[in-house]
């Protein structure tokens, strides 16, 4: 008998089976595949018990800069306790209106280079607590595609070319601006410079046409040491 | 069939330069071509259905990337599989692995020359077709021990070894439980078979619920010899849960290990006609091939509304037991229903006998032997044995004296050939 209890076993636990797999292929779609790129799963709400502080709860995985607001104070440069962070400025011109940030702060400096290096970047936040306005944060981007379709270049010799594709320059600033601005005030301070040696020609003329009155009492010998 | 293309291309004075024999090897090499795009299409078609049906038996999406839902994904699949290198194992018996992959598909592919598609449309109409169906297939296990030996490969030599005893102990009980159906009507003659299955009647001759007159419903014994066949059948192509010749996870891939390219897609393009004959074998057999299952007009009604019907019960039965409206089966069978009773010209058109029918007849086999795959688990090699020479052949044989018992008792013997 057991031969026959043996094929009526199968027979029922096939059929279990088969309603189980049947039952999944009628049932609407509740697949827990998710199409990557198109769509993601929500970041998760993160506590870590720093008080109510939102932007210390946010997800940190990328740094980022709102480059119009950005003062060129470097406080976050100084902040950086791994110097990730590299701060070009150059000033304006003088009456030259650069803008304001959006906290309504007029912009004084030009922020001709503004360089995260997320390779060295250890996600502290510290950078965005003295920020005055407040346009440098966490976000919680983890996956760092840049958008163009650039292939990484992966060199086994050049260890720091590996780097290059994560390190993101924010500066708007372009080139040739920067080149005419930084002519135009290397041009400035050779005109100070130049101003200011022919005034301390003059002043040492000056000094000259005075001194030898002055000089001839000390350079004089002692009458009666000779 | 041959004969009735040859004789209408002589019809076209253009053509009469052929001559008989010339117009009729045309018309041979014509139905070969549209066969073998036939078979091609299936295999591409089956292998997307196939990979979408175990996705969503999985829970999962399946390919979803390439054309709208995934479409064409097996396109591609087959395009890369065309122009990748042809790599021939150093040590390989290097004609034999050349030759193994064509032998078994042209021994599913000829397969296809028996199967009478529509009344009209069967390439080869011969007296002995469903012998000829089953000995052509078995040449499969001829090519399959030939790959797996040229290989030069011990896994592939498993696999070959284990997929010729395989096939050679499942032929016993498939030939079996075809012949009880044979036992029926007494012919080989793939389309008497069918034609013998035409019209309505009691369910087993004797319950008297109507049910259209296929084998499936002559008699219980043929009843059984159905799902004999197909275990059967399904263990005779090598298919889940009988893949033992190709199991992933002890061979690798069996006798296709050192496949690549153009020979691999071979061995894929075989693997799904055989399916697809196994299916339409099926389907002609016990299921009524071509036959409708609506005898007249009315029936076709009466049929379509009692689907309908039951699609409603269908419907209040999810409703009630899972709260979830599924809205599709109604839906169509609905307008289907109301379709036919509107249209007297597409309730005539469900009743004739044609492509359709075999089409829908082996679509659902084909569902069901991916329903097989993709919810059993594999048969370790005794057990195949067990289920083969144990369980399936003492059945079959039972099956066989059962159904000449009961045509005697019954008297329901229906000779035609």
């Amino acid at each position: 008998m057991g031969y026959f209890k043996n094929i009526a076993d199968s027979v029922s636990t096939l059929i279990t089976g088969m309603k189980v797999t049947m039952g999944y292929f009628v049932r609407p779609r509740e697949h827990v595949t998710l199409q990557y790129p198109d769509e993601q799963w929500p970041n998760p709400k993160r506590k870590i018990g720093v008080g109510e502080l939102d932007s210390y709860n946010v997800i940190r995985s990328k740094l980022h800069v709102d480059i119009d607001d950005c003062i060129g104070c470097k406080k976050c440069e100084r902040a950086c306790p791994v110097d990730c962070i590299t701060i070009d400025t150059l000033k304006a011109d003088k009456g030259e209106d650069i803008g304001t940030t959006k906290n309504g702060t007029q912009k004084r400096l030009l922020v001709t280079r503004f360089t995260i290096d997320m390779t060295e970047c250890m996600y502290c936040d510290l950078c965005t607590f003295p920020c005055p306005e407040d346009c440098i944060y966490m976000t919680p981007d983890y996956r760092f595609e840049r958008g163009d379709n650039q292939k990484t270049e992966i060199s086994t010799v050049d260890r720091w070319r590996n780097r290059q594709n994560l390190i993101y320059e924010y500066a708007t600033v372009p080139p040739e601006e920067v080149e005419r601005r930084k002519e135009a005030i290397e041009a400035e301070q050779a005109a100070k410079l130049a101003a200011a040696e022919k005034a301390k020609a003059a002043a040492e003329k000056k000094a000259a046409e005075a001194k030898p009155a002055e000089k001839e009492n000390p350079d004089k010998p002692e009458p009666g040491e000779e | 069939m041959i004969d009735a293309i040859a004789s209408w291309m002589l019809q076209f004075g253009a053509l009469n330069w052929l001559g008989e024999t010339g117009a009729s090897l045309v018309a041979v090499a014509l139905v070969g071509i549209t066969l073998f795009i036939f078979v091609a299409a299936n295999a591409i078609v089956l292998v997307y259905v196939e990979r979408k049906v175990s996705a969503f038996m999985q829970v999962r999406l399946g390919p979803m990337r390439v054309g709208p839902m995934g479409t064409l994904q097996t396109v591609a699949d087959a395009l890369k599989l065309l122009v990748k290198e042809d790599i021939i194992p150093q040590f390989a018996d290097k004609v034999l692995f050349r030759v193994g992959p064509w032998v078994i598909l042209i021994s599913a592919f000829v397969a296809f020359a028996a199967i009478p598609f529509s009344p009209t449309w069967v390439p080869a109409d011969m007296s002995i077709g469903l012998f000829y169906v089953l000995s052509v297939s078995s040449v499969v296990v001829i090519g399959i021990v030939m790959s797996g030996w040229a290989s030069n490969n011990k896994w592939s030599l498993y696999g070959a070894m284990r997929s010729a005893a395989q096939i050679v102990s499942y032929e016993i009980p498939v030939g079996l439980s075809l012949l009880a159906a044979v036992a029926v009507v007494g012919t080989l003659n793939l389309q008497e078979l069918i034609q013998a299955q035409a019209g309505v009647g009691n369910l087993f001759h004797w319950i008297p619920i109507p049910v259209p007159n296929w084998f499936i419903f002559n008699n219980p014994f043929l009843f059984i010899a159905a799902f004999v066949y197909l275990i059967a059948a399904t263990a005779e192509v090598n298919r889940t849960p009988f893949d033992i010749p190709e199991a992933e996870s002890e061979l690798v891939a069996g006798f296709m290990t050192e496949f690549s390219g153009i020979r691999w897609a071979l061995f894929f393009l075989s693997e799904y006609a055989n399916a697809a004959v196994v299916a339409l074998l099926t389907a002609i057999v016990f299921l009524g091939g071509w036959q409708s299952p609506f005898p007249d007009i009315q029936g076709a009604r009466i049929g379509m509304s009692v689907l309908a019907v039951l699609a409603i019960i269908w419907t209040f039965y999810v409703k009630v037991k899972a709260n979830r409206l599924s809205i599709y089966p109604l839906a169509v069978t609905v307008v289907l229903a109301v379709l036919a009773w509107l249209f007297p010209a597409f309730a005539q058109w469900l009743a004739n006998p044609g492509l359709l029918w075999i089409a829908i007849k082996g679509g659902t086999i084909i569902f069901m032997l991916m329903w097989f795959r993709w919810t059993f688990p594999r048969l370790r090699v005794d057990q195949l044995m067990y289920v083969s020479w144990k369980v399936l052949l003492p059945l079959a044989m039972i099956n066989l004296a059962g159904v000449a018992i009961w045509m005697w008792l019954t008297g329901a013997i229906n000779l035609v050939g």
